[in-house]
């Protein structure tokens, strides 16, 4: 079947939080102490290079804001833009937020300070700590003005191995050597340096968004709590498709999440004062999120892949089980379709529909898989539950017709 | 967001190097309006009243699918899977590959097949909004069948509407499946996509 | 040709001397607009930057800013040369009796309709159902009611970019070239335009005339018409919508 691969091109823009999945050599720690803001309220771009980026963003911008992919729920828009407004630091009453429909785990700044989160980030977040750390994070993208310094970085190098090239090759010529590989390693090297460079940058942003989050009384310990569960969601992913994480490269961007984890972890007590208190803010959270949830898993849940949406599930589940969390884990084994899934699906079905937040798909899902199973009456059953809850439903006629049979 | 201009703007960029001419190779053979046989041997024969074009095997078809064109598959798409044994996916995809189409099954519900399809979108086309307009009984290819109406929002932001009618004969998948931008594009060839669904017949 | 750091992968399809190349495809039943008429031009993107010494190309807002001003200029005159009236819509909330959200969706379809013309006419993946038929693509009923509710008899979608080669860079274009008397031959891209205009005619919806232009040269120094400057905008105005040809069914009509 065909379809054009339109993978959203927004992963490739901007400061991206986690997209680097892949491990490398760690960097000494940036400490959060050192993470001052470069930039104060109201800040302008004075030089040429970076006027003509914000001129560039600032017509992104306008897309981005009349973009179809966006959630425009105005109580989820208002509770994210309040959050910025908290951890933003100077730039707080500066920071834009929007929010797109991608079920990736990332957020990215752009350098003129708006910011676009994924719903996919949404969708593994425990806490309002936790978020916030995220957001401290890409606040610290434009507090410290990375994506101008990426930019001459960037410049640079180029610059440098285009001269050197050059060179080489002038000179390998006029004395009759040969000096390709060489030219070849030292290209090599810029890219290793660029990279090594937009890690950097990383880990500053992670060290300003502990800080930030800290500040705002937050407790700064739900940083690396993130680490640690993309590192569990990863391995899940890798281990259900029976093969293993991608190791990180010399390459990568971003760094490894694990040295990521351990550097957060001593920057979070680095800048906790004893005896302040900090907050986590699991119930004003849950209670933000909770009509949202049943999209984001379903965004989720949908791209089969099921060890990734097993592990968000079970995440989620350790503040209770319920019935949507149920019927979802019903339908990540459901679509793996290895042997021996049906009957884990249809366990969690049946348990789905014990919870009164089931959702009439729950019993849709529970009806088929029981007559599956050979349970004809009591599969029928939970069809017409399901006509029952949902008679407008748009599958109604087919499941109509399933009963008659 | 600004990936409409965007991919304008790379397309552009993409001939650049073509100042001297040359470009990407055909892909495309004429589909004239009469019987035709689809999905490379798979015996379904469908009798188009106008003119197609249907897309060259590529490495990533699998071996029962067919994919023809009215205006380039950036705007309509016309998908044939016939016969698809029990087991194998409606994609070629990489065994170890994270997101995966689930294989088809015989005994798949209809929700299931409509499921399956939908996944196929969300991971190969990136697309989001994905909604169930309609699941309803047809008969195809004078078998009991279902026919799947979606809505979608593609990652290029662009709106696209599909229909998929389908039917599990002798324990196989036959598919046929169009899927076009919701303005003009839908609208325009539904009928023709309907008198295709109906002149389908078991070779 | 001998062994060489390949740069710029690209480098070496680029023919060396400047070129500038426009390749205009039109609806077999097009005529140019002539006489009394009103055109809209929808969000007209303009960008220009300059190539640094590495070959990238840094985006510059005071002379974006100039040659977006130059062109729409340039492009007022030459409609008004024609007859026609010119309005530039510069955001989607400036059309009265038109939703932004329908503008959006307009403007999304034309992004379609107008990739698959450059992949189907100008990259080669050819649509045997199109042979001979000009551009055969539409916009269709929405793009009938946008011109109903605007007043607006066509809509001219156009993207336009520029580049400028820095002191660095031409200087590495000159190496390159020099290089080639020792046998070191390494031609370096500089600076280059790309633009490309497509004119969907409002009555019917119809996409019924479509050009790309494209300059680019390994030579340093070689500039294709600046369009920082008035002149050098109206010059690429003149070669993207000046010498704009009729359908090849008008044009045999006309034939003797």
């Amino acid at each position: 079947m065909h379809a054009l691969t339109r993978r959203a091109m927004l992963a490739g823009l901007g400061c991206t939080c986690c997209a680097g999945l892949v491990a490398t050599p760690a960097l000494a720690r940036i400490r959060p102490s050192d993470m001052r803001p470069l930039v104060g309220p109201g800040y302008r771009p004075t030089e040429e290079d970076e006027r003509g980026m914000w001129q560039q963003y600032e017509r992104f911008e306008a897309e981005v804001a009349g973009s179809n992919l966006l959630i425009q729920d105005p109580n989820l828009v208002s509770y994210l833009r309040s959050l910025v407004g908290r951890v933003g630091g100077p730039a707080a009453g500066d920071l834009r937020v929007y929010l797109a429909q991608v079920p990736e785990f990332n957020a990215f700044m752009a350098p003129t300070g708006f910011m676009v989160v994924f719903s996919g980030l949404l969708t593994r977040m425990r806490d309002e700590a936790q978020l916030s750390g995220v957001l401290g994070h890409e606040a610290g993208h434009f507090l410290r003005r990375h994506h101008v310094r990426r930019w001459r970085d960037l410049r640079r190098r180029t610059d440098f191995f285009t001269i050197l090239a050059m060179g080489a090759g002038m000179g390998g010529a006029a004395t009759g050597t040969y000096l390709g590989d060489w030219v070849r390693l030292a290209g090599m090297g810029t890219m290793l340096t660029l990279a090594a460079y937009s890690r950097e940058l990383e880990a500053e942003a992670d060290a300003m968004g502990v800080r930030l989050i800290a500040e705002s009384g937050y407790d700064p310990e739900a940083m690396p709590g993130i680490w640690q569960q993309l590192i569990g969601e990863l391995d899940a992913s890798a281990a259900m498709r029976r093969r293993h994480r991608r190791r990180q490269s010399l390459l990568a961007t971003h760094p490894a999440p694990e040295s990521r984890m351990q550097d957060l972890a001593l920057s979070a007590r680095e800048v906790k004062q004893p005896g302040r208190s900090y907050d986590r803010g699991r119930d004003r959270w849950l209670a933000a999120i909770a009509p949202h949830r049943k999209r984001l898993l379903d965004d989720q849940v949908k791209l089969n892949d099921p060890g990734a949406s097993l592990y968000i599930i079970h995440k989620l589940a350790e503040d209770g089980w319920n019935g949507l969390l149920r019927y979802y884990e019903g339908e990540a084994w459901r679509l793996r379709g290895r042997p021996g899934d049906r009957e884990k699906a249809q366990q969690s079905y049946a348990l789905a529909v014990a919870y009164p937040d089931a959702p009439p798909e729950g019993w849709r899902a529970h009806g088929y898989a029981l007559i599956q199973a050979g349970q004809r009456e009591p599969g029928r059953a939970a069809l017409q539950r399901y006509l029952a809850l949902a008679p407008d439903a748009p599958d109604a006629a087919m499941v109509r017709y399933s009963l008659q049979q | 967001m600004a990936v409409a201009k965007l991919l304008a703007a790379f397309a552009l960029l993409g001939i650049v190097s073509g100042c001297a001419g040359g470009g990407v190779g055909g892909g495309y053979a004429l589909v004239r309006p009469g019987p035709e046989d689809v999905g490379r041997g798979g015996g379904m024969v469908v009798t188009p009243t106008i003119a197609w074009n249907r897309a060259r095997r590529t490495p990533f078809d699998v071996s029962r699918e067919e994919n023809w064109t009215l205006n380039g598959p950036l705007l309509d798409n016309l998908s044939f899977i016939a016969g698809l044994e029990s087991g194998k996916a409606i994609v070629r995809q990489r065994r170890r590959a994270e997101r995966q189409v689930p294989r088809f099954r015989a005994d798949m519900s209809p929700p299931e097949l409509a499921s399956m399809i939908e996944t196929f979108y969300r991971i190969r086309a990136g697309s989001v909004n994905f909604e169930m307009t309609g699941l309803q009984p047809r008969t195809f290819l004078g078998q009991p069948g279902f026919q799947f109406d979606y809505t979608h929002l593609g990652g290029d932001e662009v709106e696209r509407q599909g229909r998929a009618v389908g039917a599990v004969v002798g324990g196989r998948l036959y598919l046929a499946l169009f899927d076009a931008v919701r303005m003009h594009y839908y609208p325009a060839a539904i009928g023709e996509f309907e008198r295709i669904v109906d002149s389908a017949r078991l070779g | 040709m001998g062994r060489y750091p390949l740069i710029l992968a690209s480098a070496a399809a680029l023919a060396l001397a400047g070129c500038v190349q426009t390749r205009q495809y039109a609806d077999v039943e097009f005529a140019p607009p002539q006489g009394d008429y009103d055109l809209v031009v929808m969000r007209p993107n303009v960008q220009v930057g300059i190539v640094t010494t590495g070959g990238l190309v840094e985006p510059r807002a005071d002379w974006t800013e100039q040659a977006r001003a130059n062109l729409l200029q340039a492009l007022r005159q030459q409609q008004a040369g024609r007859g026609g009236r010119t309005m530039i819509l510069e955001s989607r909330e400036g059309v009265q009796g038109v939703a932004p959200e329908n503008v959006a969706n307009l403007e999304r379809l034309f992004t379609a309709v107008g990739n698959s013309i450059i992949l189907h006419r100008y990259m080669g993946r050819q649509l045997p159902t199109k042979r001979r038929q000009g551009i055969d693509w539409t916009l269709g009923e929405d793009a009938v009611a946008f011109g109903r509710a605007t007043g607006m008899e066509y809509a001219l979608f156009l993207y336009a970019e520029d580049s400028f080669a820095s002191t660095g860079r031409t200087a590495i274009q000159a190496l390159g070239i020099a290089g080639c008397i020792i046998g070191f031959c390494a031609p370096q891209g500089g600076g280059g335009q790309g633009a490309y205009a497509a004119l969907v005619d409002l009555r019917t919806g119809e996409v019924v005339w479509f050009n790309l232009l494209q300059t680019s040269s390994l030579l340093p120094g070689v500039r294709f018409g600046d369009i920082r400057t008035p002149e050098g905008a109206a010059q690429m105005v003149e070669r993207l919508l000046g010498r704009m040809r009729a359908g090849r069914h008008v044009r045999e009509r006309q034939e003797p």
